[in-house]
């Protein structure tokens, strides 16, 4: 599946860039997250989001209002499971275009993408 | 991970110092606004959001809260989006909090950083002024405005990157000078000298302005009632620095001001059409926004065609008229506004406009001219000390060509008629003999003994009522008053007794 490729090419590109994977396809009631990450002392919650075209808008754009309250409460429960409340969270959303080879995938790393409200 | 800016906002006429406090927490990333914001205020989340980032800044990834201090006043307007976004960049180490202590921010910014002027500035700056903070922060737009207010210093940069720099003493800004006072806003006033004729009311309109009465213009169409109205701000006073102060509060708020005009400095002459409703005339809005009423404070406010106005708008003229100032109560907030004005109407004495005329038949019947006539009500009319009709020209009155008096000569004699008002009537803290009250009337309307008799006979003759005595008293005071005497004498009471109100009786 495409998606399942694209959250592994995800999680490539952060361990590349320094990041430390701490979950992924983390699930519960109120939904999903694929990775969990950290950044030396920041948390980092990445929806990723795989298109094979733009046809039918970019894949950021997919993630809606309503997608971005369903993964912030997800956060929540993570941050209560793991007696983080003071944590420092970022919300980040991955974009990844696959064309029919994944040598000719590409990424964008939207940093920051939403907060809560 | 704390920071406090102050910034200001407006109540009524007044501005108010508002203190931003801004909070820094991990958690969800997110933008809180609380202290009762209305909708411009929660907006400015968006914009302060981009104009931080746009202008080379970096936004915080933290739960942040924002407090509006007072907490319980409501707060409106953009004029907030400078101190948050300042407010943001102290909480976050990108300015030191300490240095923004010293200044008031008042500005809206642009998606791109720059800074935008906002209404109602003047207000705000003199609060600052009062409440001791001495720099201020405005767009340019905004800067005279500013400057003119009050003692502070004010710096107006053109972008949020120039307040930032001057913050940390990188690159220090110039305080804006103050231009000399720009009469440009002065418009050439219609002038009496191009009036025609007319004599009655011309003296009618003369003795209008010497007291402040409101007056009433009757008279077929085209015979100028209009135009002598137009022409009663040129023989009006000039505004006192204080009434030019609020004056022009009031049309910072309204957002009529212009930049770089200063203080306005004719008396407003405002005309709106009959069509007007009740909150446009008196003031409204769900934080009410100041109406015609207000807008005409300290000057003429002119009703063409009475009749036609809607019943409604004339009623809620009344406590204007009376306390000279308006109270407006609304869900959001209960303000009061300035209201002192000039009231001057002017209407045809019936439906076809020639009950009267010379040499014009009137069409109209008895019936339909009362009903015409029953539009406005008693107590409205009760409070128009004069009514003078405005009789069609005669060909030869056209076209003579003898000058008139100009404003200026009718103006210097209604200033030295106001000036004798005022030294008698300033311990009671009014300024026009049209303010008194009946007790000041009886100790301030001295008759002679002739024409202490004459009023007499009138007042059994006439069949005055309490309120008419003293109307017609005041009047005749302000005659006096042009006339340079101390006791009204006998012809200045028959004067008055000729401009007095009798439309009601005329017309049944």
């Amino acid at each position: 599946m495409a998606g399942v490729a694209g959250e592994k090419l995800a999680q490539e590109y952060l361990l590349k860039n320094k990041y430390k994977i701490l979950a992924t396809n983390y699930r519960t009631a109120t939904g999903e997250i694929d990775i969990i990450a950290e950044q030396r002392t920041m948390l980092v919650f990445v929806e990723v989001k795989t298109r094979s075209s733009d046809l039918y808008g970019s894949p950021g754009e997919a993630v809606t209002l309503h997608k971005q309250r369903k993964i912030t409460q997800t956060a929540l429960w993570y941050l209560k499971q793991t007696g983080q409340w003071e944590a420092r969270v970022r919300f980040d959303v991955m974009e990844v275009w696959l064309k029919d080879d994944i040598k000719n995938a590409r990424l964008n790393h939207i940093i920051n993408a939403f907060g809560e409200s | 991970m704390f920071a406090q800016t102050y910034g200001a906002t407006t109540l009524g006429i007044n501005g108010e110092l508002i203190i931003v406090e801004v909070d820094m927490s991990n958690g969800l990333p997110g933008l809180d606004i609380v202290g009762l914001p209305d909708t411009a205020v929660k907006e400015s989340r968006e914009r302060v959001r981009a104009a931080i980032k746009n202008a080379g800044f970096e936004f915080p990834v933290r739960r942040i809260t924002i407090n509006l201090a007072p907490a319980d006043m409501r707060k409106d307007g953009s004029g907030l989006d400078l101190p948050i976004a300042v407010g943001i960049l102290a909480a976050s180490g990108q300015i030191e909090p300490e240095s923004c202590l010293r200044y008031v921010f008042i500005s809206e910014l642009s998606l791109d950083g720059k800074l935008r002027g906002i209404s109602g500035i003047l207000p705000r700056a003199a609060t600052i002024a009062e409440a001791g903070k001495e720099n201020i922060f405005v767009a340019p737009d905004n800067a005279q405005e500013a400057v003119f207010a009050g003692t502070a210093a004010v710096y107006a940069p053109a972008t949020l990157e120039d307040v930032v720099l001057h913050l940390r003493g990188e690159k220090l800004l110039v305080p804006v000078i103050k231009h000399a006072m720009t009469h440009s806003e002065t418009v050439a006033f219609d002038d009496l000298a191009e009036v025609q004729g007319q004599l009655v009311a011309r003296r009618a309109i003369e003795i209008a302005a010497a007291g402040g009465h409101n007056i009433l213009l009757v008279g077929p169409p085209g015979s100028g009632k209009t135009m002598l109205a137009r022409r009663l701000p040129s023989i009006l006073p000039a505004l006192t620095e204080h009434e030019a102060l609020e004056v022009t509060k009031i049309y910072s708020i309204a957002g009529l001001l212009k930049n770089n005009t200063g203080l306005v400095d004719n008396r407003p002459f405002r005309n709106p059409h009959h069509t007007i409703s009740d909150a446009g005339m008196i003031g409204g809005g769900r934080v009410p926004r100041p109406g015609e009423v207000t807008l005409s404070h300290n000057g003429v406010l002119f009703l063409d065609e009475l009749p036609e106005f809607p019943r409604q708008v004339l009623e809620v003229l009344r406590q204007p008229i009376e306390d000279g100032e308006v109270t407006i109560s609304r869900a959001a907030a209960q303000l009061s506004y300035p209201a002192q004005f000039m009231l001057v109407a002017a209407m045809n004495p019936c439906p076809c406009g020639f009950l009267g005329d010379s040499s014009r038949e009137c069409t109209c019947s008895v019936a339909d001219i009362r009903r015409y006539i029953k539009k406005i009500s008693g107590p409205l009319l009760d409070r128009i000390d004069i009514t003078i009709s405005v009789p069609r020209l005669e060909y030869s009155e056209i076209t003579a060509s003898g000058a008139n008096e100009s404003s200026a000569v009718v103006r210097q004699r209604v200033e030295e008629a106001r000036s004798r008002q005022l030294s008698r009537l300033s311990k009671y803290g009014l300024f026009a003999n049209s303010q008194m009250g009946h007790r000041q009337v009886k100790t301030t309307c001295k008759l002679t003994s002739e024409a202490q008799n004459l009023l007499e006979q009138v007042f059994e003759k006439m069949n005055l009522s309490g309120r008419g005595y003293d109307r017609v008293l005041k009047v005749a005071r302000t005659i006096a008053d042009l006339a340079g005497e101390d006791k009204i004498k006998a012809q200045a009471v028959a004067e008055a007794i000729h401009l007095r109100n009798n439309i009601k009786e005329n017309a049944l």
